[in-house]
């Protein structure tokens, strides 16, 4: 209980005392976690609502459909009979007559299929309403996807194949994914409306949902299906429910593809920059370890007090990474609005929960452990004595060095001193440019995309959207998080060099020269994180199933990303070495 | 205090240094007037936290006085900004610190070469000059040593050899043999006294009586301000070997 109490004496003062680095190391790891969280909770994200609005709908499970192509005879519903009357069939509804026309609205023009439906309710298949009231002659039911996509509301009017229609309401269903995972799109028409459209070039084909019985054999409609697509001569398909849940899932699968490379890519980030933070956390707590010690305080005693502390950190940011995450779940989920709920709802379950907790703990073990085991292990005499960790010689460099001018010299030297240090800010600012330069191959395929006039183009770039949406926040957080880390480095760097640079200083540099040495050595690491971060985004777009053939961006984009990279990571360690470079240089040598 | 020797190298009236603000505040150099002529061997000895080595940074330009005035080599520091500061400090000053202050990475002959370097002379040039000092300091064959494969005393001699690489118009050294055994401080003592015939200007803040017995100049601080300048009589200047027998 004792020594309960005074781990946690030390480690409540250690946060007051450090609070500066306290914060970054929350910050992280609360960027860690939000992004898992999305990405845990995007995963669920169209399983539950498909289920929900399935039952709403009274979902088919399976919908059969006939439509006309050229050299073949026209379809009829009289082809359905196979279907109608097979084993374990429970109900159906239709078939429904289904024009294939265009919907102009807003100068948009957008193919679509235009339902007839009858005025009252269906026993398969009813579109649950989210707005507005069913069809009536004249008004159009629009799928609600598809409305989102088009910015269309109740009351509006619209063109269908030149005639016009009210939009009386906007509605969910299941028997067909939601736009744009479906293109073309799907409205709902009188069945005399609908039938009014057709056109001798494009005659009306039909659509049949299906409710098998709660024991039907699993195959019960296997062979009907067979009879149905061979006797009636004319394109005609049937979908199961899973099938069209898929498509559903699609449109999300791409948000959460790039959602789970860049968590996975914060996450390393994360582990990166935590390692730092902690790093440079030890290398000022060598005296306090001594002093630990010296009270008697055992090797574990030390290593768990600082275990304890970013543990307790870790931890503290993991709660509240979890509540933004679910805070921000929903403004991802704009493309699943075709689902009941999809936009609305999505909350991680316990699981994820737990994971991201875990994944919490396990970055700041990880990044603690080396440095903590180094700590309980270090002599007493030689932790009292502050003694920094014994920097690397790297003659070559050192050689290379001697003909620069002196900031170069500076900052090849203190690259030269902590490689590894270096090696994790060019890992870090790498990440950060990988997810920059995919979001910019993101913006650059919306860009063709919308280049096209025609608007068969719309649904993929209703995708591309959300996906831009996804990479956007992504980009952001790993910014954020590539800023603190090139911060903090520079300031461990600072820290770490301060002995070496005062002596520098009493040597005749000058600050000038000090400061540009301490920012020069984050940007050649900023610098190589570039040259390899654009290929390597390039790299991840085609990962999460992008096309680079219409997303490259231009070469001026990618260029700019260079000297955009070195004015961030210049502008991050500015502060830091500004402050380094004008310490006292007298109080620094006479403390040893 | 003032010098009755030639030309003079550093010039410092009034000079005062206060740590901390408010009722914290402490005299650590208090109204400190000295000069030092070209070639001569100053002492600055006084019990611990007397302020001798706040005085030594302020001379070398790494402290700058809360008031007084500082001359060294013909330019006032007192008010310079940081840079020009930076630029004297390079070429007319040159540091040995108590606790050595050798970059750990660099051999000997790299350590030397640094100030060299800083000041913008050419590799070979800074190579060339520190190949000359390690062989003044007879530590030639210890050039790619690294400074935790030196003794204590051959890491005191590279710091020396360090601090004479621009050819410094002054050198300030900072307890020099306090971190040293008898043997190896004796071997730096040697170095000084060879330094001071050579016509090394010196300023040696020590403990170490014998050290200070061979400067010209033996000045005794008490609470930041000199109290009591002793002088060997003239003609009696008396070098470290003299005192004390030890063979160079």
């Amino acid at each position: 209980m004792g020594r309960m109490l005074l781990i946690s004496r030390l480690v409540i003062g250690d946060i007051r005392r450090r609070w500066v680095q306290s914060l970054l190391l929350v910050v992280m790891v609360l960027t860690t976690t939000t992004t898992l969280t999305l990405a845990l909770t995007l995963h669920h994200a169209s399983q539950n609502p498909f289920a929900r609005t399935r039952a709403a709908t009274k979902g088919p499970d399976f919908v059969a459909e006939n439509g006309p192509a050229p050299g073949s005879g026209d379809p009829s519903p009289s082809q359905f009979a196979p279907l109608m009357h097979a084993h374990g069939v429970q109900a159906t509804a239709g078939p429904f007559p289904v024009a294939f026309t265009r919907l102009t609205a807003s100068g948009i023009d957008v193919p679509v299929d235009a339902e007839g439906r009858d005025i009252g309710p269906s026993p398969v298949d009813q579109p649950l309403l989210t707005a507005g009231h069913w069809v009536s002659a004249g008004g159009a039911v629009i799928e609600q996807g598809l409305a989102e996509a088009l910015g269309l509301h109740v009351g509006d009017t619209i063109s269908l194949g030149g005639h016009r229609f009210r939009v009386v309401g906007i509605a969910l269903t299941t028997a067909r994914p939601f736009y744009p995972a479906s293109s073309p799109g799907l409205v709902w028409l009188t069945s005399s409306d609908a039938k009014s459209l057709a056109t001798p070039a494009e005659p009306l084909g039909y659509v049949l949902d299906i409710k098998m019985a709660p024991h039907a054999p699993l195959h019960a409609l296997d062979a009907p299906s067979q009879a149905f697509a061979t006797s009636s001569g004319v394109p005609s398909s049937v979908e199961d429910w899973q099938g069209i849940r898929a498509d559903d899932y699609r449109v999300i699968a791409l948000d959460q593809k790039v959602l789970l490379v860049g968590s996975w890519l914060l996450a390393m980030l994360a582990i990166a920059s935590i390692a730092v933070v902690v790093g440079g956390r030890m290398a000022e707590q060598t005296r306090r370890v001594g002093l630990l010690k010296a009270v008697g305080g055992t090797p574990k005693f030390v290593g768990g007090v600082l275990l304890a502390q970013n543990v307790v950190l870790a931890l503290g940011a993991a709660i509240i990474g979890l509540g933004a995450g679910t805070l921000l779940a929903p403004t991802l989920g704009s493309p699943g609005n075709g689902l009941l709920g999809a936009a609305t709802s999505p909350s991680p379950t316990l699981g994820s929960a737990a994971f991201v907790m875990g994944v919490a703990v396990a970055v700041a073990v990880a990044a603690t452990l080396a440095p903590a085991v180094r700590g309980a292990r270090m002599s007493t005499l030689r932790a009292l004595g502050d003694a920094a960790h014994a920097p690397r010689r790297r003659a070559r460099v050192i050689a290379l060095s001697a003909a620069l001018p002196v900031s170069m010299l500076l900052s090849l030297r203190l690259i030269a001193r902590r490689t590894r240090r270096t090696v994790l800010t060019a890992a870090s600012l790498m990440i950060a440019v990988t997810m920059v330069v995919a979001a910019l191959a993101v913006q650059r395929s919306l860009q063709t995309h919308q280049s096209h006039a025609a608007a068969g183009f719309l649904a993929s770039s209703a995708i591309y959207q959300s996906a831009n949406h996804v990479l956007v926040i992504l980009s952001v957080l790993l910014g954020i998080l590539a800023a603190i880390s090139a911060t903090f480095t520079a300031w461990a760097t600072v820290i770490d060099t301060q002995i070496a640079t005062a002596l520098a200083r009493a040597l005749g540099a000058t600050p000038r020269q000090v400061g540009a040495g301490i920012t020069t050595a984050q940007l050649l690491p900023g610098l190589v994180a570039a040259c390899v971060g654009i290929p390597a985004g390039l790299m991840l777009y085609q990962l999460a199933g992008g096309n680079l053939n219409d997303a490259m961006p231009p070469m001026l984009w990618l260029l700019a990303v260079i000297p955009g990279t070195l004015i961030a990571v210049a502008a991050a360690t500015a502060i830091p070495a500004r402050i380094g470079a004008r310490r006292p240089v007298a109080g620094i040598l006479r403390a040893e | 205090m003032m010098t009755e020797l030639g030309s003079c190298v550093l010039r410092a009236r009034g000079l005062c240094m206060d740590y901390g603000r408010g009722e914290a505040r402490v005299r650590a150099v208090d109204e400190v007037t000295l000069e030092v002529a070209c070639g001569e061997s100053v002492a600055i000895v006084g019990p611990s936290g007397c302020g001798k080595s706040s005085l030594l940074y302020l001379l070398g330009g790494l402290e700058r006085p809360t008031a007084g005035t500082l001359w060294l080599a013909g330019e006032q520091l007192d008010h310079m900004p940081e840079a020009r500061l930076a630029r004297v400090r390079r070429h007319a000053t040159g540091f040995v610190f108590q606790a050595f202050h050798l970059v750990d990475e660099l051999t000997a002959l790299e350590n030397i070469e640094l100030p060299v370097l800083l000041a913008g002379g050419s590799p070979s040039a800074a190579s060339r000059r520190a190949h000359e000092l390690l062989e003044q300091v007879g530590l030639s064959d210890r050039a790619r040593h690294l400074p935790s494969e030196l003794s204590g005393g051959q890491r005191q001699r590279v710091a020396i050899a360090r601090a004479l690489a621009n050819k410094p118009a002054v050198v300030l050294a900072d307890e020099p043999t306090g971190n040293l055994d008898s043997a190896a401080a004796a071997d730096v003592m040697r170095l000084f006294d060879q330094l001071h015939v050579d016509g090394q200007t010196l300023v040696i803040v020590t403990h170490d009586r014998q050290i200070a017995a061979t400067a010209d100049r033996l000045a005794s601080m008490r609470d930041g301000a000199f109290v009591e300048e002793t002088r060997p009589a003239e003609g009696a200047a008396r070098t470290l070997s003299a005192m004390t027998g030890l063979r160079r």
